[in-house]
This record gives structure tokens, C-alpha cells and sequence, in this order.
């Protein structure tokens, strides 16, 4: 939101004035003006649930502090976000949520980074406070192929589940049991497979733990995202024009590289706000699929396709296409393009056609 | 109509529309992040109404669904537009300052009552009526169509109908509010901005136009052909006869081109076929030399997707052995014709295209890279959206902002014709085709994934209960469809998801080619052939023919765990 419409009154956070408009939040002022608060149940995507109570902030002449992601902004409030008791608050908030997670970065870190832990870190919160029995239950027989739930390092932020209701809109995992016990799941405990999920992954985006991972990284025992080098490229599906980051780990195929993972930017600067749908985050493996072409093929006298140099392919393939203009005239070729392909290919198969061809039967499969 | 063929509305704004009018499209399917946004506008409070044959998710979420008979599109939205003008809710004002010809358009429509729709569509006159009052007296709506719209004899006549209903209210050249084709592959947008037309140079100028003839030669230092080329469906109906040699970078014709069995004919009489592709497929067979090519995550270059937006495609990874990147084979291939190309980059031939086409002017690799740095920072979104003329343009969020962009909106008066292919007594069933949402297009990327795979593992038709029962046939019964032109062998899935009279096949599945079925006619315009209606029958299969019921297919296709992992 642009407080320069709808602009709504003024606060002030450690100090600074700051103008916000009718119906942000104090986070939301605090983003813009680049004071940082620490979340774990946040996402600008979903509606504030205020459930993790890390974002608490103090307000002048309240007597409790109040969750910076869902109390909205109002004229004349004076915020302190940077104090000892804020500080003492999230430090024990943090230990707290320790002992009932694993402070080993080792065990609890298989692939996406954990946020607790950097944020227990960063705070300085003690992680010595001993560990809680686990009471949640996990889905060990869920048999889809993606997504993973470690009930171990979950934190009941319930991003996953107001995600999948939010925005996904098909309500597959919900929180399940009571007390200790609460866990995320679905109905009857059934596999993914079998409720109206859409493997879009989501869940996995939103958490801020990792316990919401992706299966096939942790089968194939990949390294840690951390470790991982993200391309940010497009998705090469349909025609939204996904944003989307390529993890890859650069020493695998000696040197040549591998996308292990796709993960999507942070919501908010593309298209997409940060979602993606089944086949842009998990349908990868065809990059490295056996299947692959790996050698230039010139169909022999025989009739049969052998393995060639590229210098032989190309020079077969220019003198081919030579022959039939020769025989039939320029406009006896026919190039067809692909909407799958970059503008610069595109653009290069015309001017092929075009330039050196001399002819405009030149197409992609664009019907729409 | 207005002038540019593209989205004239962003992805982003589709969350504050008011109104979502999503006609011949499948959203939460084909498009499922355009759908997450659709379904963010409902949450808020926004009205939707969707128009298909089929129970389409969105339908759940939307307040009406129009379950419209297949190939009646053109009825649906007269009836509308003659609901918006006997009632007096169409926008003057626009219509007087930025339109042409609406005169006949009111003349045109007037035969077109929601009562004698309903008899045509199967849609409700009370549904029609409330579609079209709700769409012309709110603000912000928009609409959003897909090749539900454009895949049928009758397509251009479609897509005309929805721009007199848009041109009629005045809901052009606003935020939320405009005309939508939402695109069916990643580069659609700049294939066609790119000029792998045959009618256009980069940039939709002319072939037949001195002007442009004289702007290219110049820029690239020889004569060109003033003709202008057969677009996809005549090539490939001329495949053998006019056309005697083909390039072919990156799609499997075999497998997507509809009425594929005369094709393949035709295919064996070319002369010289050349293949350029990162996976073995269809049309192999009839290579004669096959260039091993790179997916996006092995290349540099740009994406246009749907809205406009120009993106950046970066290299992740190299390619297997020794494939290439595609752009430097066709150098590769240029130059072995006899060119001289000289590109070191993917980067500088964008240059030369911005060079050409000015609605690409403003934006560069260094500049998308440059500025995506920093998206996050200044709240903007990455990618840049044509047109974008100069360094420092900011590009176009919506189009036609302050007036139509050609000049005067064009109404164009559309008269319903009936489908090419009515049923009959030998083909009793209107067949249509489509996407789903767990593999694209000839699944040569998704049939390789295992979750597409565990979702679904082989093609299927969907029949309504009624059809089902007087044919004897079941719910995952093993039954044959044909048509005139071929039949193809797949599983029945029994349901109130299609209307009845109607059948739906996917279009991904190798095996069982839903294009062996379809017609190559065409739209007389765009020659974009019927995909979405043709007559066809099903029958069930004897359980002996049944047992072997996928014998061509010769996909590497794992089941669960496979070698994924």
C-alpha cells in the first residue's frame, strides 16, 4: 500500500515518525521504513494470525505488548520494537519454542534453512532449556512423491495450513488433535494423494523450519539448500511467466552442474507474488532425464539414424534444406518455431527463414 | 479490435478486480497461479461467473457457472450484448469517443434474445440476463479467455463478440478491467512479438508492407520475399504437396497438429526434415537430421509471458553431452547455409531484435538484470512489459490507457454459425479437447516426473452418466473413441463433469493421440483449427482387446519411485 493514497495518520517507531495508510500494520509500516521485526507466522500473502508471538512490540500506555503483524497502525501510537523487554520477551519466546525442536543443526536442517534456529542465533536465545517428548504425529504412510512432513521440527505456525486454505483455496491440511498433541494433517490422517491437494508445494515454501520439505532432495540425500547456488530464472510451462529460482549444486556432474531443487523468490516482487503450481516447482527431473538428446544424428543410406559430428549435422542438414530450394523454390521450406523457446531463438528462426532461406513460411504453435 | 493482441490488463490486478468473467478457460488447470489470484478476488468479495461445458474447479468457487454446449459461444455473448443494450447499460460516453461501427453491432444482435440462447446454449435467459447486467454495471471487470475461445471454427467470430461486450461497457484501458487472452505456453507472447509469424517482422510489422520490406533489408543486407507465408495449420495441410522440406525447433507436430494421421502421410513425402529438440519424440521418424537442443534451465534469453512481461531466462546448469544451446545452433546452421552471423550472446541478439521492433527498445538483458536486483527494494515487479521504447521507460502495467490503441475500438457484428461437424447417428457425442494440470502439452517434460505420473498415469475420456449407460459402458472402463478421421483407446471416466451429449479427452497422452480424433478445420481467419468441437462416438472394448490396451505406447515412463528416487 502507498501511503501517499489513503494516507491515514502518523506513528512513531524508535523514534522515527512515520506516515502509514488506513489499514496497515505495524509491520507494515515497519517493512517500508526498513526496521526489521523478526516473524515466523507471517506471510504478506496470507491473512496475520498473530499466533507466534515473535513479532510482539511494545506500544506507549499498553499494559501488554501486542503482535506487530495483526494490530493495525494507528494515528499518534509510539512503537518501540528494540528494547530490553522486547529483547528478554523474544529470547525466552525463542528457548521456549526450543524445547520442543531440535537445536541441532546437523539433525534438523536436511533441507531448507530453519528460521528458528538462525533466529535463536541472531537473539542470542539460550537452547539449553532441555527438549519436550514429541507428541506430534507425523504421516510416515503418506505415499506422495513431494512432500514431506517432519512432525519433529514443526512449529505449529500454521503457515502450511492457511496457505493451503488462503490462497492454494483447496483446504488439504488442516490442524488436527489438541494440546501437545496438535499436529498438521489431513482428514482421517490420509495421504496427500487421497485429499484435494495439488502437490503445489506451497506448504513447502511457507515454512519457516523446513518441516514442510520437499521428498525427493531428501531421498536422493542433496545437499543442504544452504550449500545450493540459485539461478533465478523463468518457468518454462505455461504463460504466466512464473519467477522462479533454480537450486543448483554446482560440483555435481563433474562440474557441469544439477538442478537439485526449484524453490520460488520471496512474495511480493514477481508476478507470481511468490507461488508456484505443480509442474514449476517439482517437474524438474526432465532436465537431467536419461532421456536427453546427447549427439547429433544424420539419417544414413540405410534409413537409419547414426551419431554424427555437429560439423557433419550441420553441414547435412544447411545442404539439405539447400537442395530442396533448389528443387522446389524458396518457398518449398517450411520453419516452424516454438513458443517454448527464448524471443532471441525465435527471433533467430525467422531471420533464418527470412535471411537466409528467403522465405516467410515461418510459424510457432501460438493459436491463441 | 483495439490493436494489440496481448493481455490488456496485468496478472497483478487481477486480485482487485470486482468482476471475473472467465469464458473457454480452465484456470486452476492450465493456468493455476492466474487461478490463485481469481480465487484471492473472490475471497475479497469479487463476483465470478464461468462460462464452460465442463464442472471445472473454478466452478466451485464461482457464483454462476454458465455450463454452456460446446461451439455456442457466439450465441452466449450476443444474447449479452442484447441484454446490455435493450436495458440501456452500455457506455456511451466510451462508445462515442474511442469506438467505430456499433450501429451495426446493435442491428446484429438484436435476433439474439436470452430465450432463444437458452434453446442454443443450454444456459438459462435468467443467467444471461444477470451475467450481462453484472459485468456492464461494475467497474472493475474483466475478462479472461483462453482456447476455449479461440479453438473452434468459429474462434476469431469469439473473440470479436467478447470485444463488442467490452467495447460496449467501456471496460478497456482501466485497471482490473479489460480483455484477457491468457497464453497457453511460456513464449507465446514473444514468439509471436518476435516475429515467428508469417505475416510479421519482429515487432508486428508488415511482410507485405515497402515500409517494413525496406527496413529489413536494410538492416540485414539482402532482398526478402514480399509474400507472406503460410501460418501453421496451411503448412502442415501442404506438408508433402507445396512444402517439400521442413525445420523444426522444438515441437513434436506429429503429436500436437490436430487430424495427425493425414499428416503423417503427408510427412513421409518431404524431401529433407531437420529436428531440433532436447528429447527424442514423434516426429523422429521422419528426421533427417536431429540437432541435440537445451532446455531453459541450460540457456540464457527472455520469456514474454502473458501480460507483456519480458523476463529473463538465465543458465543454471550445462547441457547434457554434447547438446547446445539452441540460439548458437542456429547460428551454427545460418552460417553453414552461407551467413555470416556474428552474435557472441543470446544478449546480443536480443539487441538486434530491440533494434528493429520499438516496442522492445527500452528493455536489455543488462538492463532486466540490472533492475531485478533491486525489484524487491523499490516494491516493483521483475521483468519489464512492452511497449517500452527507451532506457527509460517503465513499460505498460495496462494497455490502451487514455483511448483505444489503434485509434478507434472496431465493433465487429458476429453471426453464430453452427459447428462444421454437427453430430449424427454414427457420431453422437460433441468431443472436446484440453489441458490438465498434472502435464503440458506433449508431456515430454511431465511424463518424465513421477507426481504427474502417480496423478495421472494414462489418458482417459470423461462421459456423462447418461451417454455412459445406453453405451453399456462403465466407470474406468477400457473404451474406444472415433471419429471420422481415428480412433484411440483410453480409460472412461464416468461423470457429472461433463454435460451430457459432450465427451473431454486430454491432450498430453502419446499413446492415445487425442489429435488422431480431432478435424483440421479451421477458423477461416486465423486458420486455428476446432480442437475444443468435433463429432466423435465411444464404445466399450471386449475385455481381450482391453488387456493390451496401450500397445504404441514407447515412452520411458517410470511408476512410482523409479528412478527418481
Amino acid at each position: 500500500m502507498n501511503p501517499a493514497n489513503g494516507h491515514a495518520g502518523k506513528v512513531t517507531l524508535q523514534g522515527r515518525e512515520l506516515p502509514f495508510a488506513a489499514g496497515e500494520t505495524i509491520l507494515d509500516v515497519a517493512k517500508r521504513a526498513g526496521v526489521d521485526i523478526p516473524t515466523l507466522c507471517h506471510d504478506p500473502r496470507l491473512e496475520p494470525a498473530g499466533a507466534c508471538r515473535t513479532c510482539l512490540v511494545e506500544v506507549d500506555g499498553w499494559r501488554r505488548m501486542p503482535p506487530a503483524c495483526a494490530t493495525k497502525a494507528a494515528d499518534g501510537m509510539v512503537i518501540t520494537s528494540e528494547s530490553p523487554k522486547v529483547e528478554r520477551h523474544r529470547q525466552t519466546l525463542l528457548s521456549l519454542y526450543l524445547t520442543d525442536h531440535p537445536t541441532d543443526r546437523e539433525a534438523s536442517e536436511k533441507g531448507a534453512p530453519d528460521q528458528l534456529l538462525d533466529m535463536a542465533e541472531q537473539f542470542a536465545a539460550p537452547t539449553d532449556w532441555g527438549r519436550m517428548p514429541l507428541q506430534r504425529s507425523g504421516r510416515p504412510t503418506d505415499t506422495n512423491p513431494y512432500i514431506h512432513f517432519d512432525e519433529d521440527t514443526c512449529i505449529l505456525c500454521a503457515r502450511c495450513t492457511r496457505y493451503c486454505d488462503e490462497v492454494e483455496g483447496v483446504q488439504a491440511i488442516t490442524l488436527a488433535n489438541r494440546g501437545i498433541q496438535t499436529t498438521i494433517s489431513t482428514v482421517d490422517a490420509l495421504g496427500l494423494l487421497d485429499t484435494t491437494c495439488e502437490l503445489c508445494g506451497g506448504c513447502i515454501d511457507v515454512c519457516p523450519t523446513g518441516a514442510m520439505g520437499e521428498k525427493k532432495p531428501l531421498v536422493r540425500k542433496d545437499k543442504p539448500e544452504r550449500e545450493l547456488t540459485k539461478v533465478r530464472s523463468t518457468c518454462n510451462f505455461c504463460g504466466v511467466g512464473c519467477q522462479l529460482d533454480l537450486n543448483v549444486d554446482p560440483d555435481a556432474r563433474e562440474g557441469h552442474g544439477r538442478v537439485v531443487k526449484v524453490t520460488s523468490p520471496a512474495p511480493g516482487s514477481t508476478t507470481n507474488d511468490g507461488n508456484l503450481c505443480v509442474k514449476g516447482r517439482f517437474a524438474y527431473d526432465f532436465v537431467h532425464h536419461e532421456d536427453r538428446l546427447t549427439t547429433p544424428l544424420v539419417r544414413d543410406a540405410n534409413g537409419d539414424l547414426q551419431e554424427a559430428t555437429w560439423d557433419e549435422a550441420l553441414a547435412a542438414a544447411a545442404s539439405g534444406l539447400q537442395g530442396v530450394v533448389d528443387r522446389h523454390g524458396n518457398d518449398g521450406l517450411g520453419f516452424v518455431s516454438s513458443s517454448r523457446c527464448t524471443m532471441e531463438e525465435n527471433f533467430l528462426v525467422q531471420k533464418l527463414s527470412r535471411q537466409v532461406f528467403r522465405t516467410n513460411n515461418v510459424h510457432q504453435c501460438a493459436a491463441t | 479490435m483495439f490493436g494489440a493482441g496481448a493481455m490488456t490488463n496485468s496478472i497483478g490486478e487481477i486480485r482487485d478486480a470486482d468482476f471475473l468473467f472467465v469464458i473457454g478457460s480452465n484456470t486452476s488447470e492450465a493456468h493455476p497461479i492466474i487461478a490463485m489470484e481469481m480465487k484471492r478476488a473472490v475471497r475479497d468479495g469479487a463476483t465470478m461467473v464461468v462460462a464452460d461445458p465442463r464442472k471445472i474447479w473454478m466452478t466451485s468457487i464461482a457464483n454462476r457457472h454458465l455450463q454452456i454446449a460446446p461451439g455456442s459461444d457466439v450465441w452466449l455473448l450476443n444474447a449479452m450484448a442484447h441484454v446490455i443494450i435493450e436495458e440501456g447499460l452500455t457506455d456511451q460516453a466510451f462508445i462515442d469517443a474511442h469506438t467505430e461501427d456499433f450501429d451495426q453491432v446493435i442491428e446484429a444482435v438484436k435476433a439474439y434474445t436470452p430465450e432463444a440462447a437458452e434453446e442454443v446454449t443450454g444456459v438459462s435467459a435468467e443467467d444471461i440476463r444477470w451475467t450481462a447486467r453484472k459485468y456492464a454495471t461494475t467497474e472493475k471487470a474483466g475478462i479472461y479467455y483462453t482456447l476455449g475461445i479461440t479453438e473452434h471454427t468459429h474462434g476469431t467470430d469469439n473473440v470479436y463478440a467478447l470485444a463488442n461486450l467490452v467495447l460496449m461497457t467501456g471496460h478497456l484501458g482501466k485497471p482490473s478491467s479489460g480483455m484477457n487472452p491468457l497464453r497457453g505456453q511460456n513464449n507465446v507472447q514473444g514468439a509471436n512479438d518476435s516475429g515467428a509469424t508469417p505475416i510479421f517482422y519482429p515487432g508486428y510489422q508488415r511482410v507485405d508492407d515497402p515500409v517494413a520490406q525496406a527496413k529489413f533489408e536494410e538492416a540485414w543486407g539482402c532482398e526478402l520475399s514480399p509474400d507472406p507465408g503460410m501460418n501453421l495449420n496451411v503448412m502442415m495441410k501442404a506438408v508433402g504437396k507445396s512444402i517439400k522440406g521442413l525445420f523444426v525447433m522444438g515441437e513434436d507436430i506429429v503429436l500436437s497438429e490436430p487430424n495427425v494421421s493425414r499428416l503423417e502421410e503427408a510427412m513421409n513425402d518431404l524431401e529433407f526434415v531437420v529436428l531440433q529438440d532436447a528429447f527424442v519424440n514423434e516426429t523422429f521418424r521422419y528426421a533427417n537430421v536431429v540437432f541435440p537442443a537445451s532446455v531453459f534451465a541450460e540457456k540464457e534469453g527472455v520469456f514474454t509471458n502473458s501480460e507483456r512481461r519480458v523476463q529473463r531466462v538465465r543458465k543454471a546448469v550445462d547441457p547434457p553431452g554434447q547438446a547446445r544451446e539452441d540460439w548458437q545452433i542456429l547460428i551454427q546452421l545460418a552460417n553453414a547455409a552461407g551467413a555470416n552471423w556474428t552474435y557472441a550472446s543470446s544478449a546480443e541478439v536480443y539487441d538486434e531484435l530491440a533494434s528493429l521492433a520499438p516496442q522492445y527498445a527500452g528493455i536489455s538483458h543488462a538492463r532486466l538484470d540490472r533492475e531485478a536486483a533491486t525489484a524487491a527494494a523499490r516494491g516493483a515487479k521483475t521483468g519489464l512489459q512492452w511497449p517500452c521504447r527507451t532506457d527509460t521507460d517503465e513499460g505498460a502495467v495496462y494497455l490502451h490507457q487514455g483511448g483505444v490503441m489503434r485509434g478507434k475500438g472496431l465493433f465487429q457484428p458476429v453471426a453464430y454459425r453452427p459447428p462444421v461437424e454437427p453430430t449424427d447417428e454414427q457420431y453422437g457425442l460433441v468431443l472436446s479437447t484440453g489441458r490438465t494440470l498434472y502435464h503440458y502439452n506433449c508431456a515430454t517434460q511431465t511424463r518424465r516426473e513421477s507426481g504427474s505420473h502417480i496423478k495421472q498415469p494414462e489418458a482417459f475420456v470423461e462421459i456423462h452418466p447418461a451417454d455412459a449407460r445406453t453405451r453399456g459402458i462403465s466407470d474406468q472402463d477400457q473404451v474406444r473413441v472415433f471419429t471420422r478421421r481415428g480412433e484411440i483407446q483410453v480409460r472412461a471416466i464416468v461423470s457429472r463433469q461433463v454435460r451430457r451429449g459432450s465427451i473431454w479427452i486430454p491432450l498430453h497422452f502419446g499413446e492415445a493421440r487425442a489429435n488422431l480424433l480431432t478435424t483440421d478445420e479451421g477458423d477461416p481467419i486465423t486458420q486455428t483449427a476446432s480442437y475444443k468441437v468435433c463429432a466423435a462416438d465411444v464404445a466399450k472394448l471386449d475385455s481381450a482387446t482391453a488387456d493390451n490396451v496401450f500397445p504404441g505406447c514407447h515412452y520411458a515412463v517410470d511408476g512410482p519411485g523409479g528412478h527418481h528416487g
